[in-house]
């Protein structure tokens, strides 16, 4: 681990939120194109958000829109 | 190829009939009733408080639909109400009692400090291989991780991985400034990778041995009574 490594990890998470500035941005994709151990913890980061984003998704019951409709006299 | 700019379907307008208002609403809000119902299980962690929320907030938001600004992140908005309305109204009725052991939850983020499940894994084949093992994990045993967090951490996280807002846009909805937005995500996040790892472990889909913690917790609950998380 480089200090070009740790500065990454500071800002892995921003990163991956897309919340850097261009510059920053800029910097951290040169360094995981230089450097495959960040690249894989990158990578890794990404997965177990997707993992979160595909498990934790709940859909309303059929009759919830109907009900929401029905209150507001919306039919 | 474009000739005429959209003419009717420009954004809701404030000075509106009440047919006009219920048209605009019933066209641009009700179709995120869906989405703001996976929100509401995230605040409320049971399917028949968070219909009731759902239903309340959708009656609020029709109600101030005039404060809304045409042209601005209607979606956002909507979350708002959703979130003014937990807290306003409904965190107080909550039929589960709020947040039991919240101590105990606390204790979790705090002992989850800088918990990096990507190291963990890293004495293993690699993290991705053994990543891919976590894949299996089922839906429940991920929820249950996510909702085990405190709410504003819960939320937080859910704001962000799962419905994509920006930053500023959970700082809007939460009601907080940025600054604090990120450090629930990360303390949230953080807490959350730990909370699936032990999970893992517990039920056996990743070995302990990997990650060279001499510890097995004896308190831990067998495998099988796990399954409902409260």
């Amino acid at each position: 681990m480089s200090d070009k490594c740790d500065a990454l990890l500071e800002r892995l998470e921003t990163f991956l939120d897309g919340e850097c500035p261009q510059d920053v941005e800029a910097a951290v994709e040169e360094h995981l194109r230089l450097c495959p151990p960040c690249l894989d913890r990158a990578d890794f980061e990404r997965k177990v958000r997707e993992l979160v984003a595909s498990r934790c998704r709940d859909h309303a019951p059929d009759g919830l829109v109907d009900a929401v409709r029905a209150r507001l006299g919306l039919t | 190829m474009a000739t005429s700019p959209t003419a009717s379907d420009g954004p809701v307008r404030q000075e509106l009939t009440e047919d006009e208002r219920r048209e605009a609403f019933a066209r641009d809000a009700m179709p995120f009733v869906d989405q703001l119902f996976g929100a509401a299980m995230r605040y409320t962690r049971n399917r028949a408080d968070a219909e009731d929320l759902v239903q309340d907030a959708m009656v609020k938001a029709y109600a101030s639909f005039h404060q809304y600004r045409p042209g601005t992140n209607l979606r956002a908005w909507l979350y708002r109400v959703l979130s003014t309305t937990y807290i306003n109204t409904y965190r107080k009725k909550q039929r589960r009692p709020q947040e039991v052991s919240a101590d105990g939850v606390r204790d979790n983020l705090d002992d989850a400090g800088d918990f990096s499940l990507f190291d963990r894994l890293d004495g293993g084949a690699s993290p991705s291989a053994e990543f891919e093992v976590m894949q299996a994990l089922p839906a429940e045993a991920v929820r249950g991780a996510l909702d085990e967090l405190p709410e504003q951490f819960r939320t937080a996280v859910y704001l962000a991985d799962v419905e994509g807002f920006s930053y500023a846009e959970i700082a809007e909805i939460m009601d907080t400034p940025i600054g604090t937005v990120m450090s629930r995500l990360h303390r949230g996040r953080t807490a959350l990778q730990k909370a699936l790892y032990d999970h893992a472990v517990r039920n056996g889909i990743l070995s302990r041995d990997l990650s060279g913690d001499p510890t097995p917790d004896a308190a831990d609950p067998v495998e099988g009574a796990e399954g409902e998380h409260r």
